[in-house]
């Protein structure tokens, strides 16, 4: 069933993996959500990698995550009667997400204007890579361009080795989840006045969104970072931020102050119980240990810091991730096992918490687990349980049921391409 | 004039570092009045995390907390005192929203959990939001965003091959999570307005990170396929990865691009005026499978020219490409520029310097950094006298017991 928090709102997906994730969180709060591809599939029906290699569109397993709980109807936007079609579904939208290239839908009388004259309560949200108005406004777009654009590619990476990009390229998903927080801020106004409006998201500015507290650094501090691999500040005053153990990484920061100072008196308890520590460690107030990442360090900071943090390389090389995890928890020591697939699906707080989802998939004949809500609300559950459509798989739910054409019509537009 | 989207909506906001007040940051700069409690006896770690202004440490001088924090008001409240704890009650009835973001224990503890501020107000929408959610075995995990983005997997897939690991800079997670609970909580305020009933939202940042990992996680449970670091590869683009370019003023420089096809492959080189007999490379499948050798041939290519003349020349030519930016770039890049992403704000301590403006604009109600984030206390006489009926007197009592503090 989906979540009571948004029931009757309507939104039509005329995204790719610019937004993706935006409209899902609209079906993840219980709105309809129509997502409206091209007679073939909307190219992110063609992501690899694919669910056991079969390359199909039933098989793409960003399409298979990002689509859940939508509805999928075909519409050629190449032909007049495909977009007619949609225009006439505009007409009874609550919100339309988009992400086409600048201008291409104006340009086929399915821009804000047009649509809101028929429609004034829509609220129209367009994800852009660089912005409507600059220089790059039309630039050709992909994932690692914008992480690039954003600042982030800059800082990882190792020096005298290429900045890097993740595994799973995150740009779109970070658009996407704005637009979705852009269209609901506009929905709350238009609750008193009935009217909608035009949104536009910048994808490059929410990649700058993920820098913390490292953009204004060139002002106030007159430097700024760059890639250092598992270490984090400039070279003369950087820390260790990811170390090995028997099995992997552990990720941590040893600071003072009174939240992490704490936990670095409490690393060093545990390591004086296991082995020799220095009596230096051991005494010292951690609490009010002050050297930060960012800041002019002493000879004696320098030399504190380097015997600290090959005592704790050497300490974690003799356990596993999970063996340090479950210590760390108990003893409330700031670390964290550099996790992957098999560690997160093996987590206990997950499956205590009932995250995992499981969604029957007849197209595949099995069932596929999932990441479950982002969100536990206590009087509207919220989450998609039901899969990704096929291709067009609610043509005639939605062409007959919401625009009350007649079977024959519909073949017709089928017949003509328009579907 | 236009009005903000938000105005009418109050907010009182116990949160502090990043999740939290980001989340309110967004319902405050389109005009939401929210107002931070916090305490000179705990005071939210960001105010003391650099940069600073002129690298000098101070309580009202971090930029890191100023960014998150504005168009917000600021009152101090030292809730391990009783009398403390019933002023924070008596805002209660004067919010819509309360957020809060300690690990679980703390508001229970001083008895602000959602079941005791429902009994003030019924239809209060309260989020709380914490490392893992509020039950569960490991709800008490103490920790920052940095270890939840190694935590959550992001590490994981973060690096130049197996056995390789470079992590994305900061914490990570902290930039996921405030857009699914800035929705959760514009979802939770229309459902009040249908139905005058309010929820409580638990927000486990561990859950919320996940959402970015989507198909790696449901590939893993299918098949137990496990997504690790792959460099700049990819299955989709060859040439895929950030290219050296010309040093300029002693930097190195590099440009980020993608070609999707083979006609892009051609246009890629006739645009650099070079060719490639090389029959690896003629192919989509052909480049990705000899990737290493690609990736060589073409930053022999990138090396001798600018960063920025070579994206517009293979723009023009229809190829994805963008200059590597810093942190100095992004504050003279056209493209933000012309969006109006950075401003500029006049902070009662550390003067001028630049925010990070919105990621979207609004056509008729856009949002704004309608002040810069409150010095610590700015707000306690205006809110406790004009919203609590408090006297000088009284306020100034409660300041020397440390109470307002």
């Amino acid at each position: 069933m989906p979540s009571e928090l948004l029931n009757g709102l309507r939104l039509l997906d005329l995204t790719d993996e610019k937004g993706a994730l935006g409209a899902k969180i609209f079906a993840d709060l219980g709105a309809e959500v129509i997502k409206v591809e091209p007679p073939q599939g909307c190219s992110t029906r063609r992501i690899p990698p694919y669910l056991d290699d079969v390359r199909d569109p039933e098989h793409c397993l960003y399409s298979l995550a990002y689509h859940a709980g939508k509805k999928s109807i075909t519409a050629n936007l190449a032909s007049a009667d495909g977009r007619e079609l949609v225009a006439n579904l505009a007409a009874h939208a609550d919100f339309i997400v988009e992400s086409h290239p600048l201008g291409y839908l104006e340009s086929i009388g399915l821009g804000y204007e047009t649509l809101a004259r028929r429609n004034p309560r829509l609220i129209y949200t367009s994800i852009t890579p660089f912005g409507d108005t600059g220089p790059g406004k039309n630039y050709n777009w992909a994932d690692i361009v914008t992480w690039a654009a954003g600042g982030m590619m800059y800082l990882m990476g190792e020096e005298g080795k290429p900045p890097l990009q993740m595994s799973l390229p995150q740009a779109g998903l970070h658009a996407g989840a704005e637009a979705a927080v852009a269209s609901l801020l506009a929905h709350y106004p238009r609750n008193s006045d009935g009217l909608g409006q035009r949104i536009v998201v910048n994808m490059q500015a929410c990649i700058v969104w993920t820098l913390m507290n490292e953009q204004a650094m060139p002002f106030l501090h007159g430097n700024h970072l760059s890639r250092t691999g598992v270490f984090v500040g400039s070279a003369d005053a950087r820390r260790r931020m990811v170390y090995e153990c028997k099995d992997g990484f552990i990720s941590t920061l040893i600071a003072g102050g009174v939240v992490v100072g704490g936990s670095t008196r409490a690393l060093i308890e545990w390591m004086g119980e296991r082995g020799p520590v220095p009596e230096w460690m051991r005494s010292k107030d951690w609490v009010s240990w002050v050297p930060g990442v960012f800041m002019k360090l002493t000879e004696q900071d320098h030399k504190e810091i380097a015997e600290l943090e090959s005592t704790i390389q050497r300490f974690l090389l003799t356990m596993t991730k999970r063996e340090i995890y479950a210590e760390v928890l108990k003893r409330r020591i700031f670390f964290a096992p550099v996790a992957n697939a098999a560690d997160i699906a093996a987590d206990e707080q997950l499956r205590a918490r009932d995250f995992w989802v499981t969604v029957p998939h007849d197209t595949l004949g099995r069932a596929l687990t999932f990441p479950g809500a982002f969100a536990k609300m206590s009087a509207t559950p919220i989450g998609s349980t039901t899969r990704a459509p096929r291709i067009g798989e609610h043509n005639d739910e939605i062409y007959r049921g919401l625009l009350g054409l007649a079977p024959d019509r519909i073949a017709s537009l089928r017949a003509a391409g328009a579907i | 004039m236009s009005r903000f989207a938000l105005e009418g909506i109050h907010i009182l906001d116990f949160a502090w570092v990043g999740v939290g007040p980001i989340t309110t940051k967004y319902l405050a700069d389109n005009g939401a009045e929210v107002i931070r409690v916090e305490s000179a006896a705990r005071p939210d770690v960001l105010r003391i995390g650099p940069p600073w202004k002129d690298a000098q440490p101070g309580i009202n001088r971090s930029q890191f907390f100023a960014s998150f924090n504005t168009s917000k008001k600021g009152i101090t409240l030292d809730l391990s005192k009783p009398k403390a704890r019933e002023l924070a009650k008596r805002l209660v009835p004067w919010a819509d929203i309360v957020v809060e973001s300690f690990t679980p224990k703390a508001m229970r503890n001083w008895g602000l959990d959602y079941e005791n501020l429902r009994a003030i107000r019924a239809d209060l929408i309260m989020l709380s939001t914490c490392m893992q959610g509020q039950t569960g075995p490991n709800a008490l995990y103490p920790g920052f965003g940095q270890l939840m983005a190694a935590l959550s997997g992001f590490y994981n897939i973060s690096g130049y091959g197996p056995g390789s690991c470079a992590p994305p800079y900061g914490a990570y997670s902290d930039f996921i999570a405030p857009r699914f609970s800035a929705c959760a909580l514009l979802a939770a305020l229309d459902y009040r307005r249908r139905t005058g009933k309010g929820q409580f939202i638990d927000m486990s940042q561990y859950e919320a990170a996940m959402q970015n990992l989507a198909p790696a996680l449901i590939d893993y449970f299918a098949s137990r396929r496990v997504l690790g670091p792959r460099g700049n590869a990819s299955d989709r683009y060859a040439p895929h990865g950030a290219y050296r370019c010309a040093d300029e003023d002693g930097n190195e420089r590099w440009i980020a691009l993608a070609v999707a096809d083979d006609d892009e492959w051609r246009a890629m080189l006739s645009s650099l005026g070079a060719n490639s007999t090389d029959a690896r490379f003629a192919t989509m499948s052909g480049r990705i499978g000899n990737a290493p050798a690609l990736d060589e041939f073409v930053g022999s290519l990138t090396r001798s020219h600018n960063a920025q003349e070579l994206t517009v020349r293979l723009q023009a030519a229809g190829i994805a490409a963008y200059p590597v930016e810093n942190c100095v770039d992004i504050h003279q890049d056209d493209n933000l520029e012309s969006f109006g992403f950075w401003h500029w704000l006049d902070h009662k301590e550390m003067g001028a310097s630049p925010y990070e403006g919105l990621s979207h604009r609004m056509s008729r109600t856009p949002g704004a950094l309608r002040s810069p984030a409150p010095i610590l206390g700015q707000d306690n006489d205006e809110v406790f006298r004009e919203m609590l009926s408090l006297s000088a007197d009284e306020i100034e009592q409660l300041k020397k017991e440390n109470v307002i503090f």
